[in-house]
């Protein structure tokens, strides 16, 4: 949960963007009940881009699977035209490659819609906040993506950059894997809550630099840069 | 060379026969027969005069003409015909003998039918492959030595090489194109489930999911009975969304682990595998899950009714690591070794003696009140 003294004084401002209305009306009634402010709903991303900058909302929560710039697209967007803004994705049953590609595009959050309230809840608030929501799931997939790129990386010899986890964030990554809770892990590698949220804030911060950098290097090959 | 002669032995035959029968190389096999009857006919006619029997081997000539229509116009291939066409290029090689005169066999003619009589070489090429191609051409140079005995030349030897050449190089290059549309069959059907499963998979997520997690997030905010059937509809959410993400085998003798690992999954166990797919040969991927499922009942029966478990797979290149971890009662210290020694071995038994056949190791952790943690380490072989 939400530490002392970290939340802010007005009610969290979110954004529900799902192309189903059962669901949008479910989460946002929920969200409403427990104090949070529901500044505006949209049925796929493109709407969603526009209420924005209207609604000025901390948190967009977004579905991955939507007609009209479904959500990896909208997440990535949504980060860069929006600084500030904060992308918690939430879905039925997403491919993995869709959850990852979502994450590294910016989105600092997932959470599968069978959560519970008090799941969402929490996730909510802490996407808020700036910190990583990591469910086990996605820190499963995350672990695999650091060692795919890793050996890569050691194969092709060519990516100078390639990101690499330290043995510490290794550690914990594996251990929310196995379905600790940032607390539990805290407690048995003998250090603060809070360096464990950080340490998990650093691991998703590499993977979208990174992410950043290549696009920004397979845009200039492309001579998709606008510069020249 | 051994007779397809009933039994298994033929109906495998008739396989091989419609497993490379492809219309447009038995078209080729036609046109052949065709071409190298007009050779034959080129052949004979300017020297019609020298042979022993000119009318004998006019109708020699004729009874190849019809032949050869009549398997142009006939067109099915099976291994009767394939025998049949063999045994009249027998006949018309042995019926040079009649009509020739000995004084133009001695000199090493050509025999009547010449090129043509490869044809049957190359059919058994087409339809069985190098094998019975090669016996082909054994049973018509044998034909052709029979006919110039004993004055065998060298151009005798040249038939006989030329023969043995074709039945073999058509036969190897038959059985190519036959591996290589077995495989392109295979792929395509493959290709063709694969999309389907995505169709379906995208129309399940559209509908049913969405309304069977929706269903569980309202009735666990009602409580009561409604809790109950939220209970319920979140169990099949999770097995539906595990099948829908499942994947089928994606070479053969390889399974791929997350996919079948997605299928543990359950509302009160949490599966964690990389993106993509980490392939083991199938027997160690069954007897991984099978370990795991092994755990995880285990879980289910002895860590209380509140446990969860979650499932974690590290793919480590040369090894494949699988965590089965819960929140569960966990084990006293000692009783593990206990059960052991008692005979009772239980789920160390159990997880063990599956991953064993696999060459990996098994690492139980556990505490009282902290749970239980089962690592297994599996070395990635090559399927074989």
């Amino acid at each position: 949960m939400t530490g002392p003294g970290d939340l802010p004084a007005r009610p969290v401002r979110v954004m529900i963007v799902d192309d189903h209305p059962l669901w949008r009306d479910a989460v946002a009634r929920d969200l409403g009940e427990a104090g949070l402010e529901v500044v505006g709903t949209a049925g796929n991303g493109l709407e969603a881009l526009r209420r924005i900058p209207a609604a000025r909302p901390d948190v967009v929560v977004v579905d991955l699977q939507m007609p009209q710039l479904a959500g990896v697209e909208t997440a990535r967007r949504v980060v860069t035209e929006f600084p500030g803004t904060r992308v918690l994705v939430l879905t039925a049953s997403a491919e993995r490659s869709d959850v990852l590609e979502a994450v590294k595009a910016g989105a600092t959050g997932y959470l599968v819609k069978s959560a519970s309230r008090e799941e969402l809840l929490d996730a909510v608030a802490r996407t808020a906040l700036g910190e990583a929501v990591f469910t086990p799931g996605l820190a499963g997939l995350v672990l695999g993506e650091f060692r795919r790129m890793a050996g890569d990386g050691d194969a092709g010899g060519g990516a100078p950059e390639v990101p690499r986890l330290t043995e510490r964030e290794t550690e914990i990554l594996r251990l929310v894997a196995k379905g600790l809770t940032s607390r539990q892990i805290a407690d048995r590698l003998v250090i603060s809550h809070r360096t464990v949220q950080n340490h998990t804030q650093n691991v998703l911060g590499k993977l979208q630099l990174h992410n950043r950098v290549e696009l920004a290097r397979y845009a200039i090959e492309q001579g998709l840069d606008g510069a020249g | 060379m051994s007779a397809a002669t009933g039994g298994p032995r033929a109906a495998r035959a008739a396989v091989r026969l419609r497993d490379v029968g492809e219309a447009g190389l038995w078209r080729a096999v036609d046109v052949y027969r065709v071409f190298t009857l007009g050779y034959a006919f080129v052949l004979f006619v300017p020297v019609q005069d020298r042979y022993r029997h000119p009318a004998g081997a006019w109708a020699v000539l004729a009874a190849m003409t019809a032949w050869t229509l009549f398997v142009a116009v006939r067109r099915t291939r099976s291994p009767r015909m394939l025998w049949a066409d063999l045994g009249v290029a027998v006949l018309a090689v042995l019926a040079t003998d009649l009509v020739d005169s000995p004084a133009r066999i001695a000199a090493g003619a050509a025999t009547l039918p010449s090129m043509w009589t490869a044809t049957p070489v190359i059919s058994f090429a087409v339809a069985r492959g190098w094998r019975h191609g090669l016996a082909a051409a054994v049973v018509i140079s044998v034909t052709d030595v029979v006919e110039v005995a004993p004055h065998a030349s060298s151009s005798t030897v040249d038939s006989v090489v030329q023969l043995v050449l074709i039945g073999t190089v058509v036969g190897w290059t038959a059985e190519l194109y036959a591996a290589g549309r077995r495989r392109l069959a295979r792929a395509t059907a493959v290709e063709a489930a694969a999309r389907e499963r995505d169709r379906l998979a995208a129309d399940i997520h559209d509908s049913v999911l969405q309304v069977l997690a929706y269903v569980q997030h309202r009735g666990t905010e009602l409580g009561g009975e409604a809790a109950e059937l939220g209970r319920l509809a979140g169990q099949q959410e999770s097995r539906l969304r595990a099948l829908v993400a499942a994947r089928g085998p994606v070479a053969a003798g390889e399974a791929d682990l997350c996919a079948l690992l997605a299928e543990v999954e359950a509302p009160a166990v949490s599966v964690a595998v990389p993106a993509g797919t980490v392939m083991l040969p199938t027997r160690d991927a069954a007897a991984v899950v099978a370990a795991v499922r092994s755990a995880l009942d285990n879980v289910a029966r002895h860590a209380g009714d509140h446990a969860r478990a979650w499932v974690l797979l590290e793919d480590e290149g040369d090894m494949v690591t699988i965590t089965v971890r819960d929140d569960g009662a966990g084990i006293p210290a000692g009783r593990l070794e206990a059960a052991a020694a008692e005979g009772r071995l239980g789920v160390v038994a159990g997880v063990r003696g599956r991953v064993a056949g696999t060459g990996g190791s098994v690492t139980i952790t556990s505490a009282p009140g902290e749970g239980t943690e089962v690592e297994l380490r599996v070395p990635r072989r090559r399927a074989s």
